[in-house]
């Protein structure tokens, strides 16, 4: 059985013991709904502006929801020692865990875009962006999340890195206002964040125009976000496995 | 290339691991014979852990040379935890799976196919007592249940070494004992078992070679018996007799005997050569036309041979060189 093969049981074995839960199901599309229904209630123009934005906000909470806090709650109690010893390399182990968390971020956002187009008539004028945005931030968001659980010792620290990281994001990524009405001393910032480019390339999904001239920039942006992560998560594994 | 079974379960050689400054195993080395039972016993802190975690692809050692199944741990750690099962001091498989999906799970992390995997996780529940519990959470399981599910599941992938760090330890007594009957079982189909613990007598039941460690050195390795047998304290031997007789006339009709004391209705024989002793003893009986009603040989246990060489090292330490 390859590698491969055991990344994957480990990220199904991941989805029943930490994703398949049911309050985390329904806060994670509960709250995305409700917001987004508020902006609808409130303007029913405006709500395909923010629509990707919230989009991008849902894949970014599913993804990082658990991985922030897996690797260490499973230090803690002692299981990631038990699947240290078993024959699986750290990239199994990495691959695993963004996986799994990628795959719940995917469906609560892919849920919440079913709804919107069901009930609100959402379009979507270029699905092959909006797919590649969906892929490659939950690749990039599940990744940074699983390294913040790597980094730290104690669930309470991986939960405060996160949330240093989520939300501030969150306001400088154009997830509510439009890159274009960004002043300039903040778009540095912007251009600093992996939500960013996600939201763009959704964007460009749902409404056929992004900030960027090319979707190349977005796309390969967060792939330097994915590779990126992908090595300083398995350098910190390894460094700290061992510990 | 030698054949497979020449090859040692285990082979350690001038194996070195610090934490900073502090020196953890100072040139280990120690062989593993394949399908025995090998017991590293230490005080606390002698390094025992720290071994096992390098034999184990855990831990990097600075130095030194490590094999498991003919496999450098170093260069081949993944090849090594394919062959190897470990049971750790602490019970940690996943609270929130059943005991069977626990089985499955780690059945496909060692690449076992689904059939294979479903069957031997069936044998397995069946072989611990365990499968009327197989659908309960592993939380949901008493301390002793819960060390038997971890060594199945240490047993999944039919490991060819199985390592044991504190097998019994929280464990009542019949739990205690029917853990180390699984554990002859285990070793009596084929598998080499290394242990560490801290009951010396465990160790004494169990193993046919021991290692002690003390302060990251290894201090002797033999056969309990062996071990035994170098500490200075002498060898007793107990008779019970159907009528009185002096101390003087013990030791004069039985030259191998040095020291004759009373005790609870007993004589209690210090003697040099046991089966010299024992037959001058019986002879002497015989002679005298006494019965003899309780014979028994008191050796140093393993854990009197551990307290011994523990207490030589202390006092090597202190005194002057």
């Amino acid at each position: 059985m390859s590698q491969f093969a055991r990344a994957l049981a480990i990220g199904r074995k991941d989805v029943e013991s930490y994703y398949a839960k049911p309050p985390l199901i329904t806060w994670a599309l509960l709250f995305p709904a409700v917001l987004m229904l508020a902006i609808y209630v409130k303007d029913p123009d405006e709500y395909l502006a923010v629509a990707p934005g919230i989009i991008a906000m849902t894949l970014l909470f599913g993804c990082t929801s658990m991985a922030a806090i897996v690797v260490t709650f499973e230090k803690r109690s002692g299981t990631l020692r038990r699947l240290l010893l078993t024959p699986v390399t750290p990239g199994t182990i990495i691959l695993g865990k963004a996986g799994s968390a990628a795959a719940y971020g995917l469906s609560t956002s892919l849920l919440l875009t079913l709804g919107l187009g069901l009930v609100l008539g959402m379009p979507l004028a270029n699905p092959p962006a909006f797919a590649v945005g969906l892929l490659l931030g939950a690749a990039a968001f599940s990744l940074l999340g699983v390294l913040a659980s790597v980094l730290v010792r104690e669930v309470f620290e991986a939960m405060t890195l996160m949330n240093f990281f989520r939300f501030p994001t969150l306001f400088l990524s154009g997830v509510f206002m439009p890159l274009d009405a960004f002043p300039s001393w903040l778009m540095p910032l912007a251009m600093l964040s992996p939500l960013t480019y996600a939201v763009e390339l959704l964007r460009l999904g749902v409404s056929g125009s992004c900030y960027f001239t090319s979707p190349w920039v977005p796309a390969l942006a967060l792939l330097a976000y994915i590779l990126g992560g992908w090595w300083l998560a398995i350098s910190a594994f390894r460094r700290r496995a061992g510990q | 290339m030698p054949p497979e079974s020449t090859v040692p379960a285990v082979a350690v050689a001038g194996l070195h691991k610090s934490y900073g400054a502090v020196p953890a195993l100072q040139g280990v080395s120690f062989t593993v014979p394949r399908g025995g039972v090998f017991a590293y016993l230490g005080p606390n802190g002698a390094g025992k852990t720290t071994t096992i975690n390098v034999l184990c692809g855990l831990l990097r050692p600075d130095s030194g040379r490590v094999a498991v199944c003919g496999l450098e741990v170093s260069r081949e750690p993944v090849k090594v935890k394919a062959r190897i099962g470990v049971v750790p001091d602490e019970s940690n498989l996943y609270p929130e799976l059943s005991c069977r999906r626990n089985l499955d799970y780690l059945g496909e992390l060692y690449g076992l196919p689904r059939r294979v995997r479903r069957a031997r996780g069936a044998e397995l529940l069946e072989l611990f007592a365990l499968a009327d519990r197989a659908e309960k959470p592993f939380r949901a399981l008493s301390r002793g249940l819960k060390r038997r599910l971890v060594l199945a599941a240490a047993l999944v992938h039919s490991p060819e070494v199985l390592f044991l760090d504190e097998p019994t330890i929280g464990l009542d007594v019949p739990s205690a004992r029917a853990l180390r009957q699984l554990i002859r079982r285990i070793n009596r189909e084929g598998t080499t078992v290394f242990l560490t613990t801290h009951n010396l007598a465990e160790a004494e039941d169990l193993a046919d070679r021991v290692c002690i460690l003390i302060q990251g050195r290894v201090v002797e390795v033999g056969a309990p018996m062996e071990i035994r047998s170098r500490v200075d304290r002498g060898t007793y031997l107990k008779l019970g007799l159907s009528g009185e007789v002096t101390a003087r006339e013990l030791l004069s009709s039985c030259p191998a005997v040095k020291q004759a004391q009373r005790q609870n209705g007993f004589w209690r024989l210090e003697v040099e050569a046991l089966h010299e002793a024992l037959a001058q003893a019986l002879a002497f009986a015989q002679a005298r036309q006494l019965l003899v009603n309780e014979v028994g040989v008191e050796r140093p246990t393993l854990e009197e041979a551990f307290l011994a060489i523990l207490q030589k090292d202390q006092s090597a330490e202190v005194s002057p060189r």
